[in-house]
């Protein structure tokens, strides 16, 4: 008994010290102070989150918010859409090519070759961004979002490859030679049997990869040059002589509710594909 | 289903190596007749399933050539080849319906889809499927699914049919009614089988001819009466049918037959290897071959041997007794038919057993079938 209640003190003081620095971040970003705090209560505001919408003339009256650069920010934004769009499907491509070559074409070169492309998981993102932009610019390609994306590449390609191995290695082999051995060409196999076999897979990895393009900082940060994205111009924003805006909270919790959401989704698909 | 029709299958000199070295195939020739059901019988990792995906053109021979219906098969792939392969674990395809199963080959021919999906109707008809097509198959029983596959590989009307160990996930019930059932679709559509399996019953009551194989070489080849009853090798006699075997050196011939000394004595049998006197050799004979020494037998027994009951098992028809022969390195098996008035055994009498001459057979030494019977003849 003594054992089941140290387990669980446990497991509470875990989750306590997960998610009480979430659950602060959404309480100040309601609080009317900057910067953020919860000790320091003067309000119930939706000022924060009204900073994206409101019009010029009442973030003109704030004096936190006007200090603030809201088109940049909103562009910024738009930049991490623009290279999670291209860092999706090429992450998808390469890491589909990577998984059906490491489970399919079986060669010597397959222990070497899997560390070769997981390596980028695994090495600091500091050196990613720097390596492309040594690399980049000795070809004549100036910092920007072209280099954000080749950086980024590097290592999103490995989350699509690893979940995409892991449901190839479910699928019996034998399923596409049978595909073969019935006259199929190995491109019809490719796309009648193995393909439609993946697509629960491919979902959850354009899921992931978007998510890891959109949140990643420090590789996009050496690889951007004059460039901003949704991460590096958050980071931006906190270092401002004023302390750092209780924006941030608000754009925190939309982020939160989102990833909530979308993990959830994700759940929900993988359940329904195990079941199907 | 008079459209389709058998074509022969030669293997000329087929080796096959693996590049780590291991050769699963020693050099073999053998020709399957078309229309034939031929069956590889052989216990796991004798290579019977590399020679099927060599036909099948999986694997490529490291010497030799494979020959269907005369054409050299060297170099062509899987899907050029006029074979179909009905896979152990079937490999249907969960997403599609069980008509677009059967239709696939159709369609990767470029058969317009009305026109396929109505020729994989006709062919889950012949399955005893008709109601089944719009089911996925994880919905079907392990039979059902069984002939899902079956039709699936008739669907591209090959000459040749590759099975390989399909049943061996079916309960035994089913099992013994999947026999019958593949048998008739052999005959029915006249297609070649090659059928491989390490299931003596199933080679035994499905193949016109059967092929034994044991470590990368077929050591006998031959209807399945010629191999129950005048198997070729001791490994033959031993994997196909249960047999006592007697270890020994022969020591004297005559006409045909030879004297071998073994364990349990001078024993006389059929010499049809031509052994000579001074051979190592193995005596075989069946249990159901083995009786009791009454006197008023037609053809009295040329051998005896002194053995006490270990353990009686009704079986229904036969009574299956095991003894213990003074002599024997193991138990010796003997299948009575249940007369219904059977002796009264002690286990502690010495009992004369026998068995004819011409029941029994003498073969060259050589490696023998697990059977199980090592560990108890261990205890």
């Amino acid at each position: 008994m003594t054992s089941q209640r140290l387990l669980n003190l446990y497991t509470g003081a875990f989750l306590l010290f997960m998610f009480a620095p979430l659950v602060l971040m959404i309480v100040t970003s309601f609080n009317d102070v900057s910067p953020p705090s919860v000790t320091d209560w003067q309000g119930l505001t939706g000022k924060w989150y009204a900073f994206f919408w409101a019009d010029q003339d009442q973030l003109r009256a704030d004096p936190v918010l006007r200090a603030l650069d809201r088109d940049r920010f909103v562009g910024c934004f738009g930049n991490s859409l623009k290279v999670a769009g291209a860092v999706v499907p090429l992450a998808l491509l390469l890491g589909l090519a990577g998984a059906v070559f490491l489970t399919r074409w079986r060669s010597r070169a397959n222990g070497f070759l899997w560390w070769v492309l997981l390596s980028p998981m695994l090495a600091p993102g500091i050196v990613l961004g720097l390596s492309a932009l040594v690399f980049w610019s000795r070809l004549g390609v100036d910092a920007g979002l072209f280099t954000i994306v080749m950086a980024q590449l590097t290592f999103v390609a490995g989350f699509p490859m690893l979940i995409l191995m892991a449901r190839l290695q479910r699928q019996p082999v034998e399923m596409e030679e049978a595909a073969l051995d019935l006259g199929a060409t190995p491109f019809r196999v490719f796309t009648r049997i193995t393909l439609p076999y993946l697509l629960p897979a491919l979902a959850s990895a354009a899921v992931i990869s978007f998510l890891a393009s959109m949140e990643n900082y420090n590789t996009t940060m050496f690889a951007k040059g004059g460039a901003c994205t949704f991460a590096t111009e958050i980071g931006a924003m906190s270092r401002n002589a004023n302390g750092h805006p209780p924006v941030i909270n608000a754009v925190g919790t939309v982020i939160i509710v989102l990833t909530v959401s979308a993990t959830l989704a994700h759940t929900f698909l993988l359940r329904k594909d195990t079941r199907g | 289903m008079k459209d389709m029709h058998g074509r022969d299958v030669t293997l000329d000199g087929v080796s096959i190596t693996y590049p780590n070295g291991f050769t699963a195939v020693h050099p073999t020739d053998l020709t399957v007749g078309a229309g034939e059901f031929f069956s590889i019988l052989g216990p796991s990792g004798c290579g019977k399933t590399t020679i099927l995906r060599a036909v099948s053109g999986f694997v490529e021979p490291s010497a030799g050539r494979i020959l269907i219906g005369g054409e050299d098969q060297s170099g062509r792939a899987p899907n050029a080849r006029p074979t179909a392969l009905i896979f152990q674990n079937l490999a249907l395809f969960p997403l599609m319906s069980v008509r677009e199963n059967v239709a696939f080959g159709l369609e990767a021919r470029g058969v317009p889809r009305r026109a396929r999906l109505d020729r994989a109707d006709e062919l889950l008809a012949l399955v005893a499927l008709q109601d089944q097509g719009g089911k996925k198959p994880t919905e079907l029983s392990g039979g059902q699914r069984q002939r899902v596959a079956i039709a699936r590989a008739l669907a591209v009307e090959p000459a040749v049919l590759l099975l390989d160990e399909p049943l061996s996930a079916l309960d035994l019930k089913l099992r013994q009614h999947m026999r019958a059932e593949l048998r008739a679709i052999q005959k029915q559509t006249g297609v070649t089988f090659i059928y491989i399996t390490h299931d003596q019953g199933e080679a035994l009551t499905m193949s016109d001819r059967i092929a034994v194989m044991n470590e990368g070489r077929i050591e006998q080849v031959g209807t399945g009466d010629e191999i129950y009853s005048a198997p070729a090798t001791a490994f033959a006699a031993s994997f196909v049918g249960e047999v006592n075997q007697f270890r020994g050196r022969v020591v004297a011939l005559e006409d045909g037959m030879a004297y071998i000394d073994t364990g349990v004595g001078r024993m006389f049998a059929r010499n049809p290897a031509g052994l000579a006197p001074g051979d190592s050799a193995i005596l075989f004979v069946r249990p159901e071959n083995m009786g009791f020494e009454r006197g008023d037998r037609p053809e009295p027994f040329g051998n005896h041997l002194t053995a006490r009951l270990e353990r009686r098992d009704l079986e229904g028809a036969f009574i299956n007794l095991q003894m213990r022969a003074a002599g024997a390195e193991q138990p010796v098996a003997m299948h009575l038919t249940n007369s219904g008035e059977g002796p009264a055994i002690s286990a502690e009498t010495d009992l004369r057993i026998g068995f004819t001459c011409t029941a029994a057979l003498i073969l060259p030494e050589g490696p023998l079938a697990r059977t199980g019977r090592e560990d108890l003849a261990a205890r």
